[in-house]
């Protein structure tokens, strides 16, 4: 394996087992970082699925590496299936702190992906992460279907979660994401996809890749295939269970570098997102589940007093970020008796709008700036699950919808103070 | 942004200016009101919370505005109450707080009441002041002003009676066992009040009451009326308004100004100010160290009010014979240097110039148990002037830029109230706010960084305070704690490069996060945790322990 960074041209060992295969109808791109415990279960979906769905169907599994030190490569390449092993480059942080999507430098390794598949004239490629565990084989086929049947040329997951997972997720970026593109995706950066040739092509093209080490190459995928008038549908997938040791699961951390994707495609990409006026709804393939709401232990009131500590503790940065229209409304929003916190949808677009403003005219330094946004973040989830809790799960979706109504309401707002 | 709680002065910096200092707005050579509000941008870009105003009511100036001559007045000089309002409401719009000087003690000898009281017993004012027919009583009373008053009585020729004083001659006591005093001096604070003043800074608090056979210092009854004050004021101002001691003495004596939480909110800590240049100079912790076990507790809602200096002499009253003879030789080589009991010098002369020794310094007045005080122009440096008599060599004119009287004002340059600094080391073309503004590196801006970091933790207002025992005595340490949270703060005292070992085994497991930088350092052993420090160099470090703050709110591990 070699350690080459990723160009427009195949690293030579890629390259040559890439000349070794047969041209395949679906390439597979499992993209690892030390995942040999989990591995094998992505390994048996895969096969499954294919049999099941795609019998007769020549399929290539493509590793792309971050540099695993366990069995994680061996483990694939056992798979049986026609196999390339591609090790990308990762930044050394992102190796010692890996970022929450599970794979430093995943932006090279869908690169490498990209590449691959398209070498190998691959009529779909589908992108797989290597630790989620609660992959099936119909996940193959909801995720390719689409792309092989139904026109599309990029499907994105819908995962079943409870109706409390995914606050940042639901309550930042996908509004936000929605807000800028024009649709209405449910989970923008979740792992799993597939793409079509016509967008390995177009991908395979474009000279405007994120550096490698970055985090926002999903978001450009996503936003680079709407803006070229690909089809982006949505596939409803099962349960998203997640067995990992090195994903963060710090909220601060999980926020900054979320957000600061978002924000570093904003800032990059403009064309993508700047004159974007209408939304369009996203097809979605799949039987359709509400999603679960059994009770779950939410510390409503801590999260409410870590408002109000960021009140006191960030006003410092926040007066340099937010509006003093904003600000003066976050301040008043009254905090003392919890049960009848609330925190206004259009208040809350301004308050991110303010965020991405204020990261684009760097008013401060950028991490300080994404992690500063926490405990505004947890008392707008607050907001949510007190405002939600009494009511049913369709209630709690209806009220996601008014929350991106109200980003995309807003959104002249941040154009207007972006230029 | 504002600090709402009722006890906000715990977590306060505040910022000590004299109007007459800071910046002149009507060119005429004095610092004013409206020249004050002109320059709130630039204190609460600072990172300060709240402003504390040397005397700024109508008065003769024999005593830089203690002798004060109308409580309800602004002098002339610094504008008018019209002024004032505006200046406080703009410091409120800016979520600073204003806290203003107001002496209980005494009056000027020109102020209406005594000007009646000693036209005749008969008077209406007759009892306001301590009149007598002999200058014998209170004998055990000491003089305190030494160098220019023999007695505490003056005969005053009109009545031909001797008032008492305990300052100046022409500085009478208010007579407080009148019940007609209290109150007019409770309508005088309520005056300020009701127009929005957040407290005062309490003047020469110890004397309000004389007896025979006493020190006439501290009694009890001084306590009785201070309480009253106190509760009244709580009372109608819903409990948010702070009263700041000013009582020069050791801090067992000063803690029954706080009472049991009903008198005083805040006091000076005036023996640890010298204890930090003696630490500074000799190397050594022991001075900042030991004046911390003299230190008793104090209740839950007070607060020690710390500062490195002030618009006096670096007093050295708390200090003994020795230790003063060492920061004479240490602090003030020329003789000019001395006043009174102290040094009339600024920061940064103190320490010549040497910019590791005035964050070094800085550092501990931030990270103190205490809420620190910073007086005018030492954000930046500013330098002083010894032969302007007095105590005016620290009170020139704010240093804004390399213009013309530094910025301050556009006069010609005799008619400002006192020459701005003008030597070539801390004269106003290489010390001013303008230049240090553009330059990352400079004072000014370290300063801003040091109090923002502060700001981001409630543990420096709030926390107890632990040494820690290293045996490399140049190296201060100690930890803060509050609630869950601790803080760790590392100081080398020394000029030269130090390493320390500290015993943190308490912590093994916790992560040193360096505030000021953000960065993670190695995680703590049980085994001594090693440092090494860079001349005067310090840290900063909140202890992170693994599950720390980490409770979880029950959305991490799927929040993505």
């Amino acid at each position: 394996m070699s350690a080459v960074a990723v160009g427009p041209e195949l690293p030579p060992d890629v390259d040559r087992q890439v000349d070794g295969l047969a041209p395949a109808e679906l390439a597979v791109g499992v993209l690892t970082y030390n995942n040999a415990a989990t591995v094998p279960a992505v390994v048996e979906a895969v096969r499954g699925g294919l049999e099941k769905h795609f019998t007769g169907a020549r399929a290539v599994l493509i590793n792309a590496d971050a540099g695993s030190s366990d069995a994680t490569v061996d483990r694939l390449a056992d798979s049986g299936l026609p196999f390339v092993r591609a090790r990308h480059e990762a930044p050394a942080a992102q190796l010692g702190a890996v970022p929450f999507h599970g794979v430093p430098g995943r932006g090279a390794a869908l690169r490498l992906a990209v590449a691959v598949a398209r070498r190998l004239g691959a009529r779909a490629l589908l992108v797989l992460e290597a630790d989620v565990t609660s992959i099936t084989g119909d996940w193959l086929e909801r995720l390719l279907r689409p792309v092989l049947e139904g026109g599309a040329d990029l499907v994105m997951p819908i995962h079943a979660r409870h109706r409390y997972d995914g606050t940042i997720t639901n309550l930042v970026l996908a509004p936000l994401v929605g807000s800028l593109f024009g649709r209405r995706l449910h989970q923008p950066l979740s792992g799993p996809r597939a793409l079509s040739a016509r967008a390995l092509e177009r991908l395979g093209t474009e000279p405007r890749w994120p550096e490698s080490g970055r985090s926002t190459t999903d978001l450009w995928i996503a936003g680079t295939a709407i803006a070229e008038g690909l089809s982006v549908h949505e596939a409803r997938l099962g349960r998203w269970r997640v067995e990992s040791s090195t994903r963060s699961t710090d909220l601060p951390t999980m926020v900054a570098q979320t957000l600061g994707a978002v924000f570093a495609v904003m800032e990059d990409y403009e064309d993508l997102w700047l004159p974007t006026t209408n939304w369009l709804a996203v097809p979605a393939d799949g039987p359709p589940a509400l999603p679960s709401d059994e009770p779950v232990q939410i510390d409503v009131e801590r999260m409410v007093g870590a408002f109000t500590r960021g009140l006191r503790d960030l006003g410092t940065i926040w007066e340099h970020v937010l509006a003093p229209d904003t600000l003066g409304d976050v301040l008043s929003l009254g905090a003392d008796d919890v049960a009848r916190f609330r925190f206004p949808d259009d208040l809350w677009a301004r308050v991110v709008y303010d965020f991405a403003l204020g990261y684009h005219w760097s008013v401060v330094y950028r991490e300080h700036l994404l992690r500063s946004l926490v405990p505004l973040y947890l008392g707008r989830t607050a907001a949510y699950v007190l405002a939600t809790r009494p009511r049913d799960a369709a209630a709690s979706e209806e009220a996601l919808g008014v929350v991106a109504d109200a980003f995309e309401r807003e959104k002249p707002y941040l154009v207007d103070r972006w230029r | 942004m504002k600090n709402t709680a009722r006890d906000w002065y715990k977590d306060a910096v505040f910022y000590e200016v004299h109007v007459k200092a800071f910046r002149d707005a009507n060119d005429d050579g004095i610092g004013d009101f409206a020249g004050l509000t002109e320059s709130l941008d630039y204190i609460q870009e600072l990172g300060v919370d709240c402003l504390w105003i040397l005397p700024m009511y109508p008065s003769p100036l024999r005593d830089d505005g203690y002798d004060i001559a109308d409580f309800y007045g602004i002098h002339p000089s610094y504008g008018t109450v019209e002024d004032f309002q505006k200046f406080l409401d703009a410091a409120h719009a800016r979520d600073l707080r204003v806290i203003a000087d107001l002496v209980m003690n005494h009056t000027s000898d020109q102020h209406p009441w005594f000007q009646s009281s000693r036209s005749s017993p008969a008077s209406p004012y007759a009892d306001y002041y301590v009149w007598s027919a002999s200058d014998r009583r209170f004998a055990d009373a000491r003089i305190i002003f030494v160098d220019t008053e023999k007695s505490n009585w003056t005969l005053d020729p009109t009545r031909r009676q001797y008032y008492w004083h305990r300052f100046f001659s022409h500085q009478p006591d208010l007579n407080y066992d009148n019940s007609a005093v209290r109150h007019a001096m409770l309508d005088v604070m309520r005056f300020w009040l009701d127009r929005g003043l957040d407290g005062f800074r309490c003047d020469a608090v110890p004397y309000l009451v004389e007896r025979e056979g006493t020190s006439c210092e501290n009694l009890p009854e001084t306590h009785a009326i201070l309480k009253e004050f106190r509760a009244v004021i709580d009372h109608e101002y819903g409990g948010d308004r702070v009263l700041l001691a000013e009582a020069n003495q050791w801090p067992e004596d000063v803690r029954p100004y706080f009472g049991d939480g009903d008198e005083f909110h805040m006091s000076f800590h005036f023996p640890l100010m010298p204890r930090l240049y003696l630490g500074l100079r000799l190397e050594d912790t022991r001075p900042i160290t030991d004046i911390f076990t003299h230190t008793p507790p104090i209740p839950p809602t007070c607060q020690w009010g710390l500062f490195l200096r002030n618009h006096d002499e670096l007093t050295l009253e708390m200090v003994t014979n020795e230790e003063r003879a060492f920061m004479y030789y240490a602090y003030a080589h020329d003789p000019d240097m001395k006043l009174n009991l102290g040094i009339r010098r600024r920061l940064a002369p103190l320490l010549d110039g040497d910019r590791r020794r005035v964050e070094l310094l800085n550092c501990l007045l931030l990270t103190l148990p205490g809420s620190p005080i910073i007086y005018y122009g030492d954000e930046i440096g500013m330098g002083d002037n010894v032969y302007l008599g007095d105590r005016n060599g620290v009170r020139t004119p704010m240093q804004w830029s390399r213009d013309r009287n530094a910025g301050f004002s556009s006069v010609e340059h005799g008619q400002l109230y006192l020459p701005v600094i003008a030597d070539p080391v801390y004269g106003y073309e290489a010390v001013n706010v303008a230049a240090q503004t553009r330059q990352p590196s400079s004072l000014l801006n370290t300063m801003r960084r040091l109090l923002a970091a502060r700001r981001t933790s409630s543990v420096f207002g709030r926390g107890s305070i632990e040494f820690l025992r290293p045996r490399n005595s140049k190296v201060l340490a100690y930890l803060r704690r509050h609630a869950r949270e601790t803080l760790l703060i590392v100081a080398n005292l020394s000029a030269a490069p130090q390493p320390v070992e500290l015993d943190l085994g308490a912590f093994a497991g916790a992560t040193p996060i360096e505030m000021l930088g953000g960065t993670t350092f190695p995680t703590i052993r049980t085994a001594p945790y090693f440092l090494s420090l860079g001349p005067h160099g310090f840290y900063w470090f909140g202890l992170e322990r693994p599950g720390d703050g980490d409770e979880p709110f029950g959305i991490e591990r799927t929040a993505i």
